[in-house]
């Protein structure tokens, strides 16, 4: 226990010692100073609101993460005092990562994309709980997205993003979506799949990727694709048939009002078809088109919505627009005849009169 | 028929007010089929110019949808026309289709491949116009049907499956693109193209039409208003 105990003194010296050189003498606060408060577990803040504020931070606490040769003031870098007369600030990311910065700090043009975003913009107009960047990388343990262990990796970033939108993360999770996430399929959409990574909009905001007008075209990057929709044996037809539709010619020509795909199956609750929950369950047709058609009836829900007329699956659809089409030419070619034919005859007509 | 007529040899073909429903006519159905084939051919590039030069989809439906209303009120006014008036039931009489427009398209058939060694002599309107008139005045009344479903989708999803509005939809559509083509292509041959009257039969407009060309093509009315001394 000792010699731990003394390893790890080691340890927390060298540690310093070489961060120490690196840093201006006025702001080097080293760990084992750090530590001293911190590194006790049961250093911690009850707070006005009754939460509790977990203040314990040890050697440990960056390892895994990307920060993991970083230490305490590279980011609390406003902490010169101990005790500290004021609560330190939030840790500001964009301290290191900027364009051109010398730590060699991964920069992209994503920060950037987040100060538009709805959440850049909430901090910028001062609300207190919108969220930062460590609120959804996590502060200490901030890992590269593709790590599995991240907080904003394939499978975990809904859970991240769940820790404030909470009814919506409770309604995705039962959403098929979210049942095939956890059963750890990675090419259902998480939160960001629709709605981005950084450059989050609110929905009625028509920069973001779900906006009214928007959301066929987002729903299709995955549900048009036969390469991905195959291996789950769901049709990518009604991405096309839907285009075509009333529906989808008028939105895009720029209708928000229009149905799109989400307006009948779902936002967050996507559920498959014969899911009795689902929207378009056609028990539950009449209510869904009811929305905008009041007064549709179950005997609207009879057969396939998402109709293609060129395909002979529509049956008497595709029967009745070949006829048309056959006539049509028909016509047309019995007409040029008749008028050819006329003509010729005219001729003849008028030569015998001369 | 006036006086002047007689002396510089023309004969009266369409009343006043014949011009004017069928200028009527002829406005509101372009508007129709601006409107009506943009939305059909909505991914066509030039399509898309229109409906944007309309107003975007919601405006197109609008327009659209007056043009209807209007045209059906110009039928409805020829309709009573037709019905009541002295000149409309002539008219009517005149427009009859008999056995003998059969025999005479038949007749004008066998004559234009060379069987027959006679052309067939028509009256006022011949199986031509009659064609045309029937086929329009019966496409305007089924199109309306099919229109109305369509224009009513909230009654209409009450009563019928979604397919019904689908057929409804896809033969609306191709109802008026046959409409078009017998109109574009009956018009463009016998008051445009035709070599008697290249390169426009002026009667939509003036109303008149020579006494020379009516010997020609319909000698039988020529012989009648010979007859009843009006030319």
């Amino acid at each position: 226990m000792r010699r731990l105990l003394l390893a790890v003194v080691v340890v927390l010296l060298g540690a310093g010692v070489l961060a120490g050189p690196a840093r201006e003498a006025g702001a080097a606060i080293s760990l084992e100073k750090c530590t001293l408060c911190h590194g006790k577990p049961e250093f911690r803040k009850l707070l006005v609101d009754g939460h509790i504020r977990e203040l314990y931070v040890t050697a440990d606490t960056l390892k895994g993460s990307v920060h993991e040769k970083k230490t305490c003031t590279d980011c609390h870098f406003d902490v010169a005092e101990i005790p500290h007369r004021e609560r330190p600030k939030r840790v500001a990311c964009t301290h290191c990562h900027f364009k051109g910065n010398k730590e060699g700090a991964p920069q992209s043009d994503n920060v950037l994309a987040y100060f538009d975003s709805a959440h850049g913009q909430a901090i910028a107009r001062g609300n207190p709980k919108a969220p930062l960047c460590q609120d959804c990388h996590g502060s200490h343990a901030v890992m590269k997205a593709k790590t599995p262990e991240s907080k904003v990796s394939r499978f975990k970033v809904a859970e991240t993003c769940g820790r404030c939108h909470m009814e919506i993360y409770a309604q995705y999770k039962t959403s098929i979506h979210g049942v095939m996430l956890a059963k750890g399929v990675g090419d259902v959409p998480s939160c960001p799949g629709c709605h981005g990574e950084h450059r989050i909009f609110k929905h009625d905001d028509p920069q973001s990727s779900v906006f009214a007008t928007k959301v066929s075209e987002q729903c299709s990057k995955c549900h048009a694709s036969i390469a991905i929709m195959s291996k789950f044996g769901i049709d990518v037809e009604p991405a096309a048939t839907y285009k075509e539709s009333f529906h989808g010619v008028a939105s895009q020509f720029g209708s928000r009002t229009v149905a799109n795909c989400s307006s009948c199956h779902g936002v967050h609750d996507i559920r498959p078809p014969d899911d009795p929950l689902s929207m378009v369950n056609p028990k539950n047709v009449p209510k869904t088109c009811g929305k905008c058609h009041p007064g549709a009836s179950a005997n609207f829900a009879v057969g396939k919505m998402h109709v293609d007329a060129k395909k002979k699956e529509a049956g008497i659809i595709y029967w009745t627009a070949t006829f048309f089409k056959w006539l049509t030419i028909g016509t047309m070619l019995a007409l040029i005849v008749h008028i050819f034919l006329d003509m010729y005859g005219r001729t003849r007509r008028l030569r015998g009169e001369q | 028929m006036s006086r002047a007529d007689l002396a510089s040899g023309e004969v009266i073909r369409m009343s006043s007010l014949f011009r004017m429903q069928h200028l009527v006519l002829t406005v509101l159905l372009l508007v129709l089929a601006l409107t009506g084939f943009s939305l059909m051919y909505h991914e066509n590039a030039f399509a898309q110019a229109i409906i944007r030069l309309e107003g975007g989809v919601h405006n197109r439906g609008i327009i659209h949808r007056i043009a209807a209303v209007l045209l059906l009120a110009n039928v409805v006014h020829h309709l009573l026309y037709m019905l009541l008036s002295r000149e409309g039931k002539r008219e009517l009489t005149d427009l009859t289709i008999h056995r003998r427009d059969i025999d005479d398209f038949l007749q004008s058939l066998r004559y234009n491949v060379g069987v027959a060694t006679e052309y067939p002599r028509f009256g006022k309107y011949g199986y031509k116009e009659k064609f045309q008139y029937w086929g329009a005045s019966i496409g305007t009344v089924l199109i309306s049907v099919t229109g109305f479903m369509l224009w009513a989708e909230d009654f209409s999803m009450r009563f019928f499956p979604k397919f019904v509005l689908d057929l409804a939809l896809v033969i609306h559509g191709y109802q008026g693109l046959l409409a078009f083509v017998i109109l574009f292509f009956w018009h463009l041959y016998n008051v445009h193209l035709h070599p008697s009257v290249f390169p426009m039969n002026p009667s939509w407009i003036t109303g008149k039409v020579s006494a020379e060309w009516l010997r020609q093509e319909h000698p039988l009315e020529y012989e009648k208003l010979k007859e009843e001394g009006l030319l």
